[in-house]
């Protein structure tokens, strides 16, 4: 039979390029705030990004004879995500070869939207930082792209020392970062977005910063620090609540693990960041977290 | 106020109302075609046989078809005329002259004294009536009241939580007095304490309407609003909604105590017992895309086509013709005409049928699922539908077994909801019918 005539015959106007495009839209404001806090670097590497991770996908799809797919925006979340998640410094080439991981190795090879075990994006940024450390860790000081910076927020606090910013610097982007987690303000602008439409699981995030805010007051660090500065609130609002990990009910509970695994390693760990890598491993533990679940069917005893 | 108002859990809001306003305030309209097409198979069971042969001349409510097999129900003449073909499928009868209502009948106006009857003679005159349920499923009614189990609640269903439809709450309305008489036998037939009628909170205004048809009869029978939400009317939603247990699964809404019935279903059983008449007319739903939507009580076998017509044809050619409800109905053709529908189709109103859609016509392509959890949020029988649908698309039998497949009542929320389009009903509703014909094949083998 013809799937047109299937039941039922009413559909939602939600759509997954709908949601993506949302997505898209909400990374608006942070990504006007890197151009306008590291230049016209900040939106060359955003735009090189997005076409690298369109051009992919696209090529990717069209050699294995399977339908382009390119219009879901599912790409251009990827590609902005790589591009928030890099130093202004990172040359071109470095960020292509990221796009192109995250498309094919991470999204594509597993069968692409939906099917994939990690977020991209994410995998994307720690290849390059595994492959090329040194093209990445050099950060500039916002607004005075000529300044290296010496040390990050993060970094200086993991030293002992003081913050070297104010709070309300590390609140409206003015302090040195990749392209698109310095602004916590900007970030959060879109995130409201996305809350106001329901595209996003808010608990998970929620949950994630909760811990985090607890967790460092126990370490007897300044919560509000860790907060807005690094990639929490980026990743906490953005790649933490990829729809494919984390937005089924119950799921807040991957923000609590995330965020104690992001104190773990900034507190305990070596290096000052960890919340690319706390989002990973709790990519792995959804799936253990899918299985754990009891749900109740109608009509059946618990617990069978 | 703080009392917690009923409800099941899942459901969707597919609509805002605007697709029950089109017939909001339309009244039944009577439309008596000159040639009915009584289809042979009503309902659930195996087609019956027609007993006349051309030529023959039939009353009105005059056995047409039987069947040996105990779930199909008899199926009568709905017009006096004359017989035109007669085959396994169809009777087509001309018509001379059919009553469509008895506006003598004392049961259409007045609260009637069923003291008389007893709980046996009542399901006697249903399954003479050849009374199957009217919402959509077609299970033979008198086979429902036969039950041994304990009946606590006769559930009367007039959720109609089905978008766009509204015959429903119109029979509620200008047939009230009969559909009250119907409950009333139903309550009997069943053998229970209590009736409870029960409606989305949408039609308020019927509830209040029968409430005053009521008062002053000490009856057994109460009225409840529900929340309004798809699929508030599916029989298992409705008793966890108003009665707070599930019926386990596998059993019989029975097992809990309840029978559930349609409103119509019920006023055809007041035309049987107290009109002596069989089930040869409904009310059904013309309504959507087309000039002039509206109610009609028609006898069964009454052209689609010709009902299309008679709402002013459809409004748009590019379209799809839904039968039933826009969430369960089946789609019967596409980018059709009246005239169309009646060469192309060829369907008649049964016994079954609540509605006749037309809606604008809509396709979007399936796309990669994005694991959003919208379909398991909406999902009323509490599946995990995207998985069911992902191992059903490997053949992976055993594991949608183990997903519980099996308890998928079909309602459609999982497709409404995806984000992806995906045809999640239809790969969920197979992999349901594969897992349990896989376990009858178990079960036979030993």
């Amino acid at each position: 039979m013809d799937r047109e005539l299937y039941n039922p015959h009413l559909r939602t106007k939600k759509t997954t390029a709908g949601i993506m495009g949302d997505v898209c839209l909400a990374l608006v404001p942070a990504g006007i705030g890197a151009v306008v806090f590291f230049g016209i670097q900040a939106l060359l590497l955003i735009t090189v990004s997005v076409c690298t991770c369109i051009l992919a996908e696209a090529l990717w799809q069209i050699l294995h004879h399977k339908t382009v797919t390119i219009r879901d925006y599912s790409a251009i979340v990827t590609g902005i995500l790589i591009a928030f998640n890099v130093s202004s410094t990172t040359p071109i080439w470095v960020i292509i070869l990221a796009d192109i991981f995250a498309i094919i190795v991470v999204k594509q090879i597993f069968g692409g939207i939906g099917s994939n075990v990690f977020n991209p994006a994410l995998v994307g940024r720690l290849f390059i930082m595994l492959v090329y450390p040194a093209k990445m860790m050099s950060y500039v000081m916002p607004m005075d792209v000529d300044t290296v910076a010496g040390a990050t927020v993060l970094s200086n606090i993991k030293h002992g020392g003081e913050a070297g910013f104010s709070l309300m610097d590390a609140f409206l982007g003015k302090i040195p970062g990749a392209l698109g987690e310095t602004s916590a303000l900007l970030l959060l602008i879109g995130f409201a977005y996305l809350v106001i439409k329901k595209e996003v699981n808010v608990m998970v995030s929620l949950s994630f910063f909760a811990t985090v805010l607890l967790l460092t007051v126990i370490a007897g660090q300044d919560p509000l620090y860790h907060l807005f500065s690094g990639g929490l609130i980026l990743g906490g609002c953005f790649m933490l609540t990829d729809y494919n990990f984390a937005s089924r009910k119950g799921n807040w509970i991957l923000g609590v693990l995330a965020g104690a695994i992001v104190v773990v390693m900034r507190v305990l760990g070596s290096f000052p960041e960890g919340v690319c890598y706390a989002i990973l491993i709790v990519n792995c533990m959804s799936v253990l977290l899918e299985q754990l679940k009891q749900k109740h069917i109608y009509g059946m005893e618990e617990g069978r | 106020m703080g009392k917690e108002q009923p409800k099941f859990f899942g459901g969707i809001h597919p609509t805002d109302g605007w697709d029950k306003a089109l017939t909001a305030d339309k009244k039944i309209i009577s439309y008596v075609p000159e040639s009915v097409r009584i289809c042979m198979k009503q309902g659930l069971g195996p087609a019956c046989t027609c007993v006349v042969k051309p030529g023959d001349r039939v009353e009105q409510g005059q056995i047409i078809g039987e069947s040996a097999h105990f779930m199909s129900a008899a199926i009568h003449s709905s017009v006096t005329g004359t017989v035109v073909a007669a085959d396994d499928q169809f009777c087509e009868i001309k018509t001379e002259a059919c009553n469509l209502v008895d506006e003598a009948a004392t049961y259409y106006k007045e609260w009637a004294d069923v003291s008389a009857f007893t709980r046996d003679t009542v399901i006697e005159q249903l399954e003479k009536g050849g009374l199957v349920g009217m919402g959509g499923a077609g299970f033979p009614t008198h086979l429902k009241y036969e039950t041994k189990d304990q009946i606590t609640h006769v559930l009367i269903n007039a959720a109609e939580c089905e978008p766009f439809l509204s015959c429903d709450e119109h029979v509620m309305l200008e047939q009230g007095m009969a559909v009250l008489n119907g409950v009333q036998l139903l309550k009997k037939a069943a053998g229970a304490e209590q009736a409870v009628i029960c409606m989305e909170d949408n039609k308020a205004h019927c509830k209040e309407y029968l409430e005053f048809l009521l008062k002053g009869h000490e009856t057994g029978i109460s009225i409840v609003l529900l929340p309004t939400r798809y699929p508030q009317g599916g029989e298992k939603q409705l008793i966890a909604a108003t009665m707070g247990v599930e019926i386990p699964t596998g059993k019989l809404p029975s097992s809990v105590g309840a029978i559930v019935s349609n409103i119509q279903t019920a006023k055809a059983a007041a035309d049987m017992v107290l009109g002596n008449r069989p089930l040869i007319s409904r009310c059904i739903t013309i309504t959507g895309d087309v000039q002039e939507p509206g109610n009609y009580l028609v006898p069964l076998g009454t052209d689609i086509g010709e009902l299309v017509r008679a709402a002013g044809d459809v409004k748009n050619p590019k379209n799809k013709v839904i039968l039933g409800g826009p969430m369960t109905g089946r789609c019967i053709g596409e980018d059709l005409t009246a005239e169309q529908i009646t060469k192309v189709t060829g369907e008649s109103v049964s016994k079954v049928s609540g509605g006749l859609v037309v809606l604008a016509g809509t396709h979007t392509a399936e796309s990669g699922c994005i694991r959003c959890g919208s379909c398991e949020d909406a999902c009323p029988a509490g599946l995990t539908p995207f998985k069911i649908d992902a191992a059903m698309r490997k053949e992976n039998i055993s594991l949608c077994q183990t997903l519980n497949a099996t308890e998928c009542i079909g309602c459609g929320c999982c497709s409404y909801v995806c984000p992806s389009k995906r045809e999640l009903t239809h790969t969920i509703v197979t992999a349901r019918d594969t897992v349990r014909m896989k376990l009858r094949e178990e079960a036979t083998r030993g």
